[in-house]
């Protein structure tokens, strides 16, 4: 075997080379990190919001749209009476009948945003646990509760969306009362506000949905009520099914993230492979010399992964320390809300394996073309 | 000199023939950039073809005041016969809008009700080009059907669909001059307004055609005046300056899109740059000969511009032949609240495609050529 430290020497023979390769992998390394961060952060987000314990009531034929789902505001009372085993902390039903609307937001010395505003009681807090509010009191009439990242995804400056801002919903005044979490999921770019004052601004009777937190029934028990309850229309969904459908929805977009990383960095890949293959082409004779005085070829295409796995994995050091530095930790905004980008174990490996394979696959040809010409030939080349 | 200009550049084709391997990763990089660049350019002139206003535009269209989603604007169908009576209307339609989802994405589903008499009477462009326009007005839940969203769907007469919990038959295929009908599905006004719950009616807007471009304005401001004080009062603007707000979340995308295509522009310039840097640096010798031999510096680098402009030409050809194919055979639409942009590539962007990718190509060899001219002769004849 070669000694380690001459596949280290080869790689600063020369510098604009070793620039080169490893500059490329970075940027290959990169997009795949920013693609994979972005992708599973959509599809986090979504999987997040959607609880397995939570059931919409939607109406029916609306099971993929809850802004376009209609059903009568007495349907949240008939089913909290109606259904055993929903979750009752505190004594108080988890049973929260909401309207999901979208409207205009205007904030004054901008222009007005499209928002996208929920409607709810405080029975919200029962059947949504992981909600905190972070800053401010529970609303009142004529006041809102601001998700945390609200403001990204309105495109605001962060302080408009503060306990006591004041903002215009479909041109009625009403001021922010507090901002609220909920950790990883939609709800967190989203406006809430109380449902009777949603139901003046939307000039509508009608709920979009009633949301149940199962207890000791099961999710059967929901859909055998809403069967047996025609005259309401209903539709049960289970709430992470429905977020489920939103992410399959989104698909398309995510295989265009990907598709996209990939045109840019394929750019890159191959004209890594053009600059290994004219490095290692120009060797020819080097490696022909160390096949004479002993050496297998076997030991030198090992030698030359090495020399390509160390400039790519440089590389991969390099973008992971920017992806680390410049990606994780910033909010990223897509139709229905933003999310915290993470550089998290599955986007490192996807990193560290793009760059192992950069290595490997880079260096395979070109060393199989430079080991591959009979010695006397390869000498006198 | 200029007569053997064709032997030079015949001369570079030999060359980039020679060494097979690397022409075909420098053009299949550059074929994967201007795929990524063409189709970036026909995202953006799709969105400037739906957005930006033209002098001969006369069709308005009236919204719920302070609503962009299909879903919350409501307006009573009757206010068709208050906006009728305005001066300077020439034909208007009720719609109901009901789509999959509101959000932006591809391959959305957006069904739009009218009035069966009224559609032909309001575009009497559109035409039917396949199927029948008496099934469609025999039966209740007979679609019409966009000719990109038959296509995309790969959907013809008397297939049967479902999406957004509605369930039609396809009656027939239509072409229309009017951009948003090529990716909707028509359905009949009262069929629609039953099947999606909200009542009949009550319809999402109306688009009104006027006599004149320069009516467009005082029309729509007689509209929303008529309704101010009605309880759903009413939003009028241009088709497609309706389009530019409602549709807000798709044209951030297209806008982020921009940066994809000057990624696209580095990466092609970067790779022809370093092709071609090694293609100087494998034939130091060889251009050394050719300046011995008596071959003028203008030679030289003509022959290293040409190998650049001829791997330019070869992946853009590729990648903008492939991106153009497939933009047009799969029929592609992009959707965000109940508002679609079909992206077509034209003509033009063939030309700009081929354009952009022999100048990034003839830029990127220009310091390659100057490398090839700047290297002592005497020198590289020794290596």
């Amino acid at each position: 075997m070669l000694p380690f430290s001459y596949a280290l020497r080869n790689l600063f023979r020369d510098p604009v080379r070793l620039l080169q390769t490893v500059g490329g992998s970075a940027l290959v390394v990169l997009l795949m990190m920013t693609a994979c961060s972005l992708t599973s952060g959509m599809r986090r987000v979504l999987g997040a919001t959607g609880s397995p314990r939570n059931v919409l009531l939607l109406g029916a034929g609306s099971e993929e749209n809850v802004e376009r789902s209609e059903i009568l505001p007495s349907a949240a009372g008939i089913a909290e009476t109606s259904l055993r085993g929903i979750s009752a902390p505190l004594n108080q039903r988890a049973v929260s009948p909401e309207i999901h609307f979208m409207t205009f937001l205007e904030v004054d010395g901008f222009p007005r945003r499209q928002a996208r505003v929920r409607g709810v009681t405080p029975k919200a807090f029962l059947t949504y646990p992981g909600v905190r509010i972070l800053a401010g009191a529970l609303p009142e009439s004529g006041e809102i509760l601001a998700g945390r990242l609200a403001w990204r995804r309105l495109n605001l400056p962060k302080d408009l969306l503060q306990p006591g801002a004041r903002l215009r919903i479909d041109g009625v005044a009403v001021s922010v009362s507090a901002v609220f979490a909920a950790p990883g999921t939609v709800m967190e770019s989203e406006i809430w506000a109380d449902l009777d004052d949603l139901r003046t601004f939307a000039k509508r009777d009608t709920l979009s949905c009633v949301v149940l937190r199962l207890g000791d029934a099961a999710f059967q028990d929901i859909d055998l009520f809403t069967k047996q309850r025609l005259d309401l229309e209903l539709s049960a969904v289970r709430e992470s099914d429905y977020y489920g459908r939103l992410a399959e929805f989104y698909a398309p977009l995510r295989t265009m993230t990907w598709i996209t990383a990939a045109l840019v960095a394929s750019g890159a890949i191959l004209g890594g492979l053009n600059t290994l293959y004219a490095a290692f082409a120009s060797r020819i004779r080097e490696m022909a010399t160390l096949q004479a005085i002993g050496f297998s070829r076997a030991a030198l295409a090992f030698s030359l992964v090495q020399e390509s796995l160390v400039a790519c994995l440089s590389g991969t050091l390099l973008a992971s320390a920017f992806a680390i530095a410049f990606l994780d930790g910033r909010t990223a905004t897509f139709s229905i809300g933003s999310f915290i980008l993470e550089v998290s174990p599955g986007v490192a490996l996807t990193g560290l394996l793009t760059g192992s394979t950069l290595g490997l696959l880079g260096a395979l040809p070109a060393a199989w073309r430079c080991l591959r010409p009979p010695l006397p030939e390869a000498l006198r080349s | 000199m200029i007569r053997s200009l064709p032997r030079l550049a015949a001369l570079a084709g030999k060359q980039l023939l020679r060494h097979p391997l690397r022409t075909g990763f420098s053009a299949a990089g550059i074929a994967a950039g201007m795929f990524l660049f063409t189709s970036v350019e026909t995202l953006q002139r799709s969105l400037r073809r739906a957005t930006e206003v033209a002098a001969a535009d006369t069709t308005l269209v009236v919204y719920r005041e302070n609503r962009f989603c299909p879903a919350t604007s409501r307006l009573p169908e009757h206010y068709a016969e208050s906006i009728r009576r305005i001066e300077g209307v020439r034909e208007v339609i009720p719609i109901k809008v009901q789509v999959n989802n509101c959000g932006a994405s591809l391959d959305v589903v957006t069904f739009r009700g009218v009035p069966p008499g009224d559609l032909f009477r309001y575009g009497p462009e559109i035409k039917i080009v396949k199927g029948s326009l008496e099934e469609w007005e025999r039966i209740d839940d007979g679609a019409l059907l966009g000719s990109q969203f038959a296509a995309r769907r790969g959907l013809e007469p008397g297939d049967r669909f479902d999406a957004a919990g509605i369930t039609v038959q396809v009656c027939g295929v239509i072409q229309s001059p009017f951009p948003q009908d090529a990716s909707v599905a028509y359905v009949k006004l009262p069929f629609l307004q039953q099947a999606s719950r909200t009542g009949l009616g009550v319809v999402t807007q109306f688009n009104v055609r006027v006599e004149s471009a320069a009516l467009v304005e005082p029309v729509a401001d007689r509209i929303d005046e008529e309704f101010r004080s009605a309880s759903e009062p009413t939003a009028t603007r241009p088709e497609k300056a309706f389009f530019a707000e409602t549709a807000g979340e798709l044209i951030e995308i297209v806008a982020f899109s921009r940066w994809l295509g000057l990624g696209a522009v580095l990466a092609v310039a970067g790779l022809v740059g370093n092709a071609l840097l090694l293609i100087v640096r494998s034939r130091v010798r060889e251009h050394a000969l050719l300046r011995t031999l008596g071959y003028p510096d203008k030679a030289i680098g003509f022959l290293v511009l040409s190998e650049g402009a001829l791997l330019g030409a070869l992946g853009g050809i590729a990648g903008v032949g492939l991106a153009i194919l497939l933009l047009n055979l799969k029929s592609f639409t992009f959707s965000n609240e109940g508002q679609s942009l079909a992206i077509r590539a034209d003509p033009a962007v063939l030309l700009t495609g081929l354009a952009a990718a022999l100048a990034l190509s003839l830029l990127a060899s220009l310091w390659p050529a100057w490398r090839a001219l700047r290297s002592p002769i005497v020198e590289n004849l020794r290596r």
